[in-house]
């Protein structure tokens, strides 16, 4: 059997972001959850900003989309994004259903207008979102490692910890359910930068996006995190762009 | 009042029957809290048979029945197809 190329470099990211994953700005979310500081209004704060992100995610992979070219990489690298594609307007409809089903706003209408569901381009909630955008430009395999084995290492670390202390159960299940999803999108990273990373160029390419999606996430989770708990927000985007050495 | 449900087994998960629900503002097609995310749809919002969007839409045959018979409605019979372009009060 062949050597998949990229197996130590997935492992290595994999392994960075898992690091990560519980020292996250959310850890402040789950504190307060563990004693019984969060109720309603938190929820809805929570949710409602999630599920700006998720939308947003219409927007980047449009984007990534375009960059696919006939022949670029097998057909099963593509037939995983489109399932990523779909499973991640699957996370955004239970959002929405979650902010409805609470009667947290009546209408989908009054979702897209209410603070919480409104999408502002000074915040960092923007500022990850166009970045992952932004890697639109890069092979597929590079965004893929950013955000599969950066990002959503991250996400899932979090909605674990969150899910455990979690007593709404509507709430829980909302994470809960999407658990499966999250690990096989993990594993469509693992199994992309296995199998189509084998130069080392592209290794530094994989392993600077994939920094950058975690800090750029990270800054977002600290937004998430200070809107949820109602405190002043500290984020401060960070201007000196990440290079490869670094 | 007769009630629809989704035949899992029939349902290809297309999501029209969503798209139509919650553009009229009823929002009784939800993604079930599981990690299938099955389509269901939710008798206390659903208010078939005022409302019949979703039967018009499906494109699965007999993926939308009627619970309390299993009468099959995609394609919607005849007696049953009314539906509204705009949103009803319910």
């Amino acid at each position: 059997m062949t050597e998949l190329p990229g197996k130590e470099l997935a492992q290595e990211l994999i392994q960075k972001s898992r690091e990560e994953s519980r020292s996250t700005p959310m850890e402040a979310v789950i504190t307060a959850a563990r004693e019984g500081k969060f109720h309603g209004e938190e929820g809805f704060r929570l949710i409602g900003r999630l599920w700006t992100l998720e939308r947003l995610f219409y927007y980047i992979y449009g984007g990534w989309g375009q960059g696919l070219e006939i022949g670029d990489f097998s057909p099963s690298v593509k037939y995983l994004f489109s399932r990523q594609i779909m499973d991640e307007s699957t996370h955004e409809m239970l959002y929405l259903d979650m902010l409805l089903r609470k009667r947290w706003v009546r209408t989908q209408k009054e979702a897209f207008q209410h603070p919480y569901g409104q999408f502002a381009i000074d915040s960092a909630l923007a500022y990850h979102a166009f970045s992952l955008r932004n890697l639109a430009t890069y092979p597929h395999s590079v965004r893929i490692a950013a955000l599969n084995l950066g990002a959503k290492i991250l996400e899932l670390g979090w909605m674990e910890g969150l899910a455990e202390v979690l007593t709404d159960e509507d709430l829980r299940s909302v994470f809960t359910s999407q658990f499966v999803e999250n690990r096989s999108h993990i594993n469509m990273g693992r199994r992309i930068v296995e199998e189509c990373v084998s130069k080392p160029f592209e290794a530094e390419l994989c392993r600077w996006a994939c920094k950058v999606a975690r800090r750029d996430y990270c800054m977002f989770l600290q937004e998430l995190s200070d809107v949820v708990l109602g405190r002043e927000p500290v984020v401060e985007a960070r201007t000196i762009p990440l290079r490869v050495n670094d | 009042m007769p009630t629809l449900k989704i035949d899992h087994e029939r349902c290809t998960e297309c999501r029209m029957c969503y798209l139509a629900c919650r553009e009229l503002n009823l929002n009784a097609v939800y993604v079930a809290l599981e990690p299938l995310h099955r389509l269901e749809i939710d008798p206390h919002k659903c208010t078939y048979p005022v409302c019949t969007v979703c039967l018009a839409y499906c494109p699965a045959e007999g993926s939308i029945v009627e619970a309390e018979s299993g009468r099959w409605l995609v394609p919607p019979p005849p007696d049953v197809h009314r539906w509204w372009l705009k949103p009803v009060s319910v």
